[in-house]
């Protein structure tokens, strides 16, 4: 078996039973990757990355990680459909999944630090994380990540005090709290600017280098996925119609991305 | 030239876009019936509650204004002057003020003087309204604040625990406070505590009404956020929904203290505590310009907390 850090194997997902918008999605990321996600508005990519921290539920297919993904002890190497988790098993699967959204989704009313510092939840007990007791060494990390991101003069500002871009960064920031294998990023920069956008991806792009983190990005410019992408994948229609790099990404595969499904 | 060129595109093409989108066509005869049949409705209720304007205006207005001529001027002597406090002689007005350490005699005095002598009082009631109020407000918050986690669609554990609890609520909501103050003299006795305890029923019913409708509405983003950090329940709703719901519930619990100062007030004709009590008595006792006073003083009460509230409302948001 190779590097991979997990593949997904004909995954479907209709909401009636009748209309798909996965229909049987195959593939396999290797740690480490740094992946564009390229398509059209309800080709499936939202729903594709929600499949895999389960946010929402695929109605049939796998999505097959090794077992020390979940425990973190390496000689787990026995396979685990995620599909098939539950209850406690599934909070250990999202906690090694951060995820980054278009909306930023932190928590307006809360101080950047105790956002950052919530992405540390899932490590938590239910008592120290429901009444926001944080040790000293969750704080150091905490302030740690906010420098990674270079919003370490903002920690204890109100979240909503930020720009948009700032308030990405905070995102990103607490999904490293979760020490992820895997970042999921649901059009992280589609509410920026494009010079925030440049800045956004390039910190992103930079700490999943730096911590060797794969990442699923779904971007909708075909430029800045181009740019940041060490492979990128086509959606149309939920099926992948394009998997390569942006070498091989020519016009005609692009016309095929963004052809209308008819 | 300029004139030629003020006849824009839109102006060429209106004419052709009515014609293409003309505006739907209003239903004259479904109007028409419906009016008639809201107006045979309200008809019907305006006789049912013997709606007449003529009594009011040829035999009503006598008797209203001689009412309120017997209510002026308002008569604060009961207020102002120190005999209606019956103070105990033994005891100095500050020795009745201040925690300061009495024989056991005197402070049996300063005991029964606070909890019997100065709640009939008009200044006592009063302060036993306000009294009441609050802490009817802070019970049923206290219970109200886990109830409409349960009561919220978007929080709820089970569909199942949703339905039976905003059922129970509704059907509680239907009883009048009154009728819950009845039910709670009948249990601890006559006085405030069967007062604050039907306040705190009923206001748990709408507080967790309210809240539970705030909790439905806030942004959904972040819990899943909070879930994809791989979060617990309590922990999202700790993270994601008590910040975003803070401030409604601090604007929900001034509004409904608010309420609660009228609501205390009227208590009191059941014999539940608070200015009621006092204001009923001196109706069927004539003492019409004494009432007008205690209601002077109930609608000044009524006025500055409201004030005060709007100011802190404010500050919270």
């Amino acid at each position: 078996m190779s590097e991979y850090l997990f593949s997904v194997k004909d995954l479907k997902k209709s909401y009636d039973g009748n209309n798909f918008i996965l229909k049987g999605i195959n593939l396999d990321i290797k740690a480490g990757e740094f992946i564009g996600v390229l398509g059209l508005s309800g080709a499936g990519k939202s729903t594709f990355l929600r499949c895999i921290n389960r946010l929402i539920d695929a109605t049939s297919g796998e999505i097959i990680f090794k077992k020390s993904f979940l425990t973190g002890i390496a000689s787990d190497t026995q396979e685990i459909d995620i599909n098939k988790i539950k209850g406690a098993d599934l909070r250990l699967l999202r906690r090694k999944i951060g995820m980054v959204f278009q909306q930023f989704n932190i928590v307006k009313r809360l101080s950047v630090i105790d956002n950052v510092l919530s992405g540390s939840l899932g490590y938590q007990g239910t008592l120290r994380g429901t009444f926001r007791m944080f040790s000293l060494e969750d704080k150091k990390i905490a302030l740690a990540n906010l420098e990674r991101v270079g919003l370490l003069d903002q920690a204890y500002k109100r979240a909503d005090a930020l720009s948009g871009g700032q308030q990405q960064r905070v995102a990103i920031a607490r999904t490293l709290m979760q020490k992820p294998a895997l970042i999921l990023a649901d059009e992280p920069v589609a509410s920026l600017d494009p010079k925030l956008s440049r800045e956004v991806l390039s910190i992103l792009q930079k700490v999943c280098k730096e911590d060797g983190i794969s990442a699923l990005v779904s971007l909708h410019t075909l430029e800045l996925t181009k740019l940041y992408s060490d492979r990128i994948i086509g959606f149309q229609g939920g099926e992948i119609t394009f998997d390569g790099t942006a070498e091989e990404l020519n016009t005609d595969e692009i016309e095929k991305v963004y052809a209308r499904v008819k | 030239m300029s004139e030629i060129k003020s006849k824009s595109k839109t102006e060429e093409l209106k004419e052709s876009a009515y014609e293409k989108a003309p505006p739907p066509k209003k239903n004259i005869g479904k109007m028409v019936v419906t009016l008639i049949v809201s107006c045979i409705i309200l008809f019907w209720a305006f006789s049912g509650a013997k709606f007449d304007v003529k009594e009011l205006v040829l035999n009503g207005v006598k008797p209203f204004s001689d009412t309120v001529e017997r209510m002026y001027p308002p008569d604060f002597h009961k207020i102002v002057d120190e005999k209606h406090y019956s103070v105990p002689a033994t005891l100095t007005p500050l020795e009745l003020m201040l925690p300061l350490p009495l024989d056991a005699d005197k402070n049996k005095q300063k005991t029964i003087w606070w909890n019997n002598q100065f709640p009939q009082t008009i200044l006592g009631s009063m302060i036993q309204t306000i009294q009441m109020a609050l802490a009817g407000t802070t019970i049923a918050l206290f219970f109200a604040f886990p109830l409409s986690f349960l009561a919220a669609r978007n929080t709820s554990p089970h569909p199942y625990v949703y339905t039976s609890i905003k059922s129970v609520l509704s059907l509680f909501r239907t009883l009048p406070d009154l009728a819950v103050g009845l039910v709670f003299v009948s249990a601890v006795g006559l006085g405030p505590f069967a007062g604050t305890l039907a306040l705190a029923f009923g206001t748990t019913t709408i507080i967790t009404k309210l809240l539970s409708e705030a909790i439905e509405n806030i942004d959904e983003g972040v819990v899943e956020a909070l879930k994809a950090t791989g979060a617990n329940y309590m922990q999202v709703l700790s993270f994601a929904v008590v910040p975003q719901i803070l401030p409604p519930l601090i604007s929900i619990w001034l509004y409904r203290f608010e309420t609660n100062i009228r609501a205390a007030s009227v208590l009191g004709l059941i014999g539940a505590g608070g200015m009621g009590y006092l204001l009923n008595n001196a109706f069927r006792t004539f003492a019409y310009r004494e009432a007008s006073a205690m209601i002077l003083i109930l609608i000044v009460l009524v006025i500055s907390v409201d004030t005060m509230s709007a100011r802190l409302r404010k500050m919270a948001t």
